[in-house]
């Protein structure tokens, strides 16, 4: 049992499913399952335990990514490539496939086709996962297991075509205490970071781990991140010790000061951006010309703006609006009806123009530039097109911009939007 | 990988068919050289544009060159520690697009010199999905390396790849190939890859994931590095890529120039210099800046804009071949009698021979040779005027640009506009600019005056200011300035001594209040208050020689363009365009048949869709068809109406009358209606 000790020494907290994988392909002369279905979340060491098994085991494998095999041809050939060695091979479907399988039947004998991503499959062809599942009765009894990592159980592939159900084993999340285990095994990355300038045990490290997650393991179990923050926060967790302020045993205080970095880089989780920024505001940052401001307010204004209200809200002489009752209890009532917290509604393109022109207070020409404005806005994904590009009249868009965004836009004009917004429009 | 060759074939075709149409387009481009090439205002045309095209490319290059040696140390840089992310560079180059293309260019060339030959850009339009994106950029790489390595060789020997087999594992085979066999040793001699794609915002989010995620797989085998030109902000990178995707890049960000910034540069280095004597009219010149600062913001537009108006002013004739620096004493030579008759065809020349003595007037009418010389003297003038209007309007922008609220404006462009339209020292602003100087606290205006003073002496040699007109300015500016600097040595509390001593003799309150008043008024000035007194009256009176509109000078439509019939020409206008060719066909057509003394005439001759347009408007918002068709009959064919007996019409004009309806309807005039039978709903309204 040498083999498994060493396996679970080295990928800690994963000894159930290191102990399953152990049972299916490590005893030599028993024949490999069909199918192996793994499952479980991201980073929770599905890749990493089944490679480093099958690679102790002395089994021949070939990983196969599915992203990259965006058709069909490309995953078989790819497989080929990987596990039989064909360069040349030319495969084009399911049947070819096999019938390559089984010319080179010697080579694939006691081999494991690994399949990440295989959530993908439920998008590809209907025959591939099936086909991956039946693979060793396919090609007449060719002795290839195939492995399949997933982030979704496999009860998200069933159809109404049986399949044979393969062997599952579920890899669940680290708890805490299992982050803060595998966590510490870092400990070498964090001596080196720190350059030796001064020495610290184990116990030290984990006070910082622990701090660490007690910020972290609420918003983020996903374990390569998690690794990737701590290493970055580590320095700044030692900075009170290389400043020669606090003692390695001081860890109350190294805490309280640790503690406004980690919160920031809550802020920043998933976010590598090297540069550490200014909390960057788009609509400060951005620089459009004057009439596209106007044609985006304008554009905010069609979308959260029903158009019942544009006569009363743009024309001078709109008329004198009876009360009704409704109105009256509709203005009671409160923030849920609001149409700036509903999502934006699409609007004519006419609509738009007639809008902008009644807020532009100077007069516009009515010229290509500004037509080509809008166009310019959609393609910043400030505004979204609606229709298709062949519909020449009626071209229906909708804002993407929300109320802070364009009350920043319109602060910058010199407009006050919310006179124009049916929903503050009576205060 | 088996490549096959039969593919070389259309490739081969391909570059050859390449090769021959720029070939025709070259001679083509000849062909319309001939016409004008010869002619004196086109060779001075080319040689100025020429020179202020260069200009511009070098102060792009200038300008982009210090975020460019950034971002290159920075690409050069990505794989120099182990990665376990891919780097990526987001470079915010702000909205306008097309401006960025050159940008991007020169940043390719610097890629391609420093760092390394595997290079490829990737537009959203080529990458609807994922496979087109996989091949398109794997497509460039392998064939750039195949270019790099034979380039002159035919094409034919070597086998090509064909589009649709480039897939990754492709690329790496190709990057193994090329690294591993070569020397044995992986890490110093590997070069990145680069990915650039110039416009983010255009690029579908979803496939560019999946491309990120794939080549995170192979990052330990294909070093890659990412370029995103975003136009908006970095947000729009993190709100296309999710979580999973964006932990696996690592982003650096830098940020080129605000495209405001960039115009001024180009307007204040090379447009308002002496270097270039084309200059635009008052009225041309806020066109063209309302167009960028309202419309598009995009500086390459404001200079094609401003190439077509400098098009536009020297093809007026061979007068305008004296729009240059040098050589205008020689083309006065040259100048033939139909070239001066030209220039005496310039609007101003009207003036000069009003304000000439009554002898003098028929000799600069007929007499060449006299003419030649008025015109050189006139010219000359122009000449000196110009770098001085350009350092004293420079003077007066660091003088008002900080003053509250800018009266002036805080750009010289700003200044410019005003002065080459009206006088400016005559202006409201200009009195509220010096007024508010004249509160100016000593260590402002002295910093002013120190800058002022260094422009004048480092403008000196290119301006065509006299020696003694200079020494005279920065003597005075020497003499304010000593005597500024005294000004804490000397006291004066003696004057106010004397004046306190008036007030006690005092009669009643009235006459007190109106004494305090006017003590108040004029108190007397303080030595620095009159220090700065005269020297703003010694500046202004400067401004007021030196900053004279252009319209003061003969001849100053040689230089400066302020024609505003371009406006048609810059600005398109779609629907006025068609209103006029379906209203008045004659405008476009120039044929002599259907010209029209107003609007409302319509001629048997213009065509259908033409006649059926104009009968169109005068229609409410339903058309009725019959009626429609019979008031087409009464215009093409009058005399067949007028018999009521014929119930049919002729079949040929109703099929005319058909198509040109169904053309009104394709331009989306009118649209058939389901409400009412027979009628057609009219769409737009006005011209």
């Amino acid at each position: 049992m040498t083999t498994l000790s060493k396996l679970e020494a080295s990928l800690p907290c994963r000894s159930a499913q290191i102990g399953q994988l152990y049972n299916l392909y490590g005893h030599k002369g028993e024949p490999f399952p069909d199918s192996v279905y793994i499952s479980g979340g991201p980073s929770v060491g599905k890749s990493i335990v089944v490679r480093t098994v099958l690679h102790e085991l002395g089994v021949k494998y070939a990983v196969i990514n599915l992203i990259e095999c965006y058709t069909t041809k490309i995953l078989f050939e790819t497989i080929l490539n990987k596990l039989v060695g064909l360069g040349d091979s030319r495969c084009d479907n399911m049947m070819d496939f096999v019938d390559n399988l089984r010319r080179n039947r010697a080579a694939l004998v006691e081999s494991v086709l690994i399949i990440d991503k295989a959530e993908k499959l439920r998008t590809m062809d209907f025959n591939l996962f099936p086909g991956f599942l039946k693979l060793k009765e396919l090609t007449g009894g060719i002795p290839v297991s195939v492995v399949f990592l997933s982030q979704i159980i496999l009860q998200k592939f069933y159809s109404r075509s049986s399949v044979v159900e393969p062997i599952q084993i579920h890899f669940p999340q680290y708890s805490k205490d299992e982050l803060l285990e595998i966590l510490s095994s870092d400990i070498d990355y964090a001596r080196t970071a720190v350059t030796n300038a001064f020495h610290f045990d184990s116990n030290f490290y984990q006070n910082y781990l622990n701090a660490f997650l007690s910020v972290f393991y609420r918003h983020c179990r996903d374990l390569s991140e998690l690794r990737y923050v701590a290493r970055t926060n580590f320095l700044n967790y030692c900075q009170p010790i290389l400043r020669n302020e606090n003692t390695v045993e001081d860890s109350m205080a190294l805490w309280r000061k640790v503690a406004p970095f980690l919160k920031q880089a809550l802020q920043n989780l998933y976010l590598r951006v090297s540069s550490p920024q200014l909390p960057d505001n788009l609509a400060q940052n951005l620089e459009l010309p004057f009439y596209a401001k106007y044609l985006l307010i304008a554009a905010y204004l069609a979308s959260y703006n029903p158009a019942k209200d544009d006569k009363r809200l743009f024309m001078k002489y709109h008329g004198r609006k009876t009360k009704t009752m409704r109105d009256v209890k509709r203005k009671n009532k409160v923030t849920e009806q609001l149409n700036t917290l509903l999502g934006p509604k699409p609007f004519s393109f006419d609509r738009l123009l007639a809008i902008f022109y009644s807020i532009v207070d100077d007069k516009v020409g009515f010229n290509n530039n500004l037509l080509v404005q809008v166009s310019s806005l959609v393609e910043l994904q400030l505004l979204s097109s609606l229709s298709d590009g062949s519909t020449l009249d009626g071209a229906k868009y909708k804002c993407n911009v929300n109320f802070d965004f364009i009350q920043m836009v319109a602060k910058m004009v010199g407009f006050n939007i919310r006179k124009y917004l049916s929903d503050f429009s009576h205060m | 990988m088996s490549s096959t060759v039969s593919v070389s074939k259309g490739v081969f075709v391909f570059k050859n068919g390449a090769k021959a149409a720029s070939k025709s387009a070259r001679k083509k481009k000849k062909a319309t050289e001939s016409l004008f090439c010869d002619s004196l205002w086109y060779k001075t045309y080319k040689t100025l544009w020429n020179s202020v095209e260069t200009k511009i490319q070098e102060l792009n290059n200038d300008m982009f060159s210090s975020v460019l040696s950034n971002l290159v140390d920075c690409i050069k840089n990505s794989y120099a520690n182990p990665v376990s992310e891919i780097p990526a560079v987001a470079l915010l180059t702000g909205i306008n697009m097309p401006d960025h293309s050159a940008q991007f260019k020169t940043l390719k060339q610097e890629i391609k010199r420093t760092i390394t030959p595997h290079l490829c850009t990737l537009s959203g339009e080529d990458c609807h999905n994922l496979k087109y994106l996989v091949e398109t950029m794997i497509h460039q790489l392998v064939k750039n390396e195949d270019v790099m390595d034979e380039e002159d060789e035919s094409d034919s020997d070597t086998p090509r790849i064909k589009k649709s087999q480039c897939n990754f594992s492709l690329l790496q085979y190709w990057y193994e190939e090329l690294y591993l066999n070569k020397s044995q040793k992986l890490s110093p001699s590997k070069k990145i890859i680069v990915v650039i794609i110039p416009h983010f915002e255009n690029f579908s989010p979803k496939v560019l994931q999946d491309f990120i995620l794939i080549a995170s797989s192979y990052i330990n085998i294909l070093p890659f590095v990412f370029v995103f030109g975003v136009a908006t902000s970095l947000s729009v990178v993190h709100r296309s890529l999710p979580y999973h995707v964006s932990s696996k890049i690592n982003i650096q960000v830098f940020h080129s120039f605000p495209s405001t910034v960039y115009l001024n540069n180009v307007l204040e280095n090379i447009l308002f210099s002496r270097d270039c004597p084309f200059h635009l009219g008052g009225k041309v010149f806020n066109l063209f800046r309302d167009i960028f600062l309202f419309y598009d913001l995009s500086v390459s537009g404001f200079i094609q804009n401003f190439k077509y108006a400098m098009l536009e002013h020297f093809s007026y004739g061979n007068a305008m071949a004296l729009c240059q620096k040098k050589h205008v004493k020689q083309i006065i030579e040259d100048f033939t009698h139909d070239d001066l008759e030209n220039v005496r065809q310039i609007m101003s020349f009207r003036k000069l021979v009003e304000s000439e003595e009554p002898e003098n007037r028929i000799r600069l009418l007929t007499d060449d040779t006299y003419f030649k010389n008025v015109l050189r003297r006139e010219i000359k003038k122009i000449m000196s005027y110009l770098p001085n209007l350009h350092l004293f309007l420079r003077c007066l922008h660091v003088l008002v640009h900080d003053l509250p609220k800018a009266p002036l404006g805080k750009q010289v462009r700003e200044l410019y506009a005003v002065a080459v339209s009206k006088n400016i020292t005559t202006t409201q602003e200009y009195k509220e600019c010096f007024q508010l100087l004249s509160f100016q606290s000593k260590e402002e205006l002295t910093k002013k005056i120190v800058r002022v003073k260094e422009l004048i002496v480092n403008n000196f040699e290119q301006s065509h200011l006299d020696y003694e007109v200079e020494g005279i300015l920065v003597n005075e500016f020497d003499k304010f300035m000593t005597q500024l600097d005294n000004l804490e040595l000397v006291e004066d509390k003696k004057e106010e001594v004397t004046q306190k001593d008036s007030l006690l003799e005092l009669m009643n309150r009235l006459d007190l209040k109106e004494k305090l008043k006017q003590m108040s008024q004029n108190k007397p000035l303080n030595k620095y208050e009159k220090i700065r007194h005269n020297l703003l009256n010694f500046l202004s009176s400067q401004f007021e020689v030196y900053l004279v509109p252009p319209s003061n000078f003969y001849f100053h439509e040689i230089f400066f363009f302020n024609d505003m019939s371009i406006q048609s020409h810059i600005i398109g206008t779609h629907r006025t365009a068609i209103h006029t060719a379906l209203n008045d066909p004659h405008f476009y057509l120039q044929c002599p048949c259907c010209s029209i003394p107003n609007d409302s005439v319509i001629l048997p001759s213009m065509p259908d869709i033409c006649i059926v347009y104009k009968l169109h408007l005068e229609c409410g918002k339903m058309i009725n068809l019959y009626d429609w068709l019979q008031s087409f009959l009464s215009i093409v064919d009058p005399q067949e109406l007028d018999d009521d007996s014929k119930p049919t019409v002729d079949p040929e004009l109703q099929a005319r009358f058909t198509q040109a309806v169904a053309e009104l309807e394709y331009l989306g005039f009118i649209k058939s209606s389901k409400r009412k039978t027979d009628h057609v709903t009219r769409l737009t309204w006005g011209g």
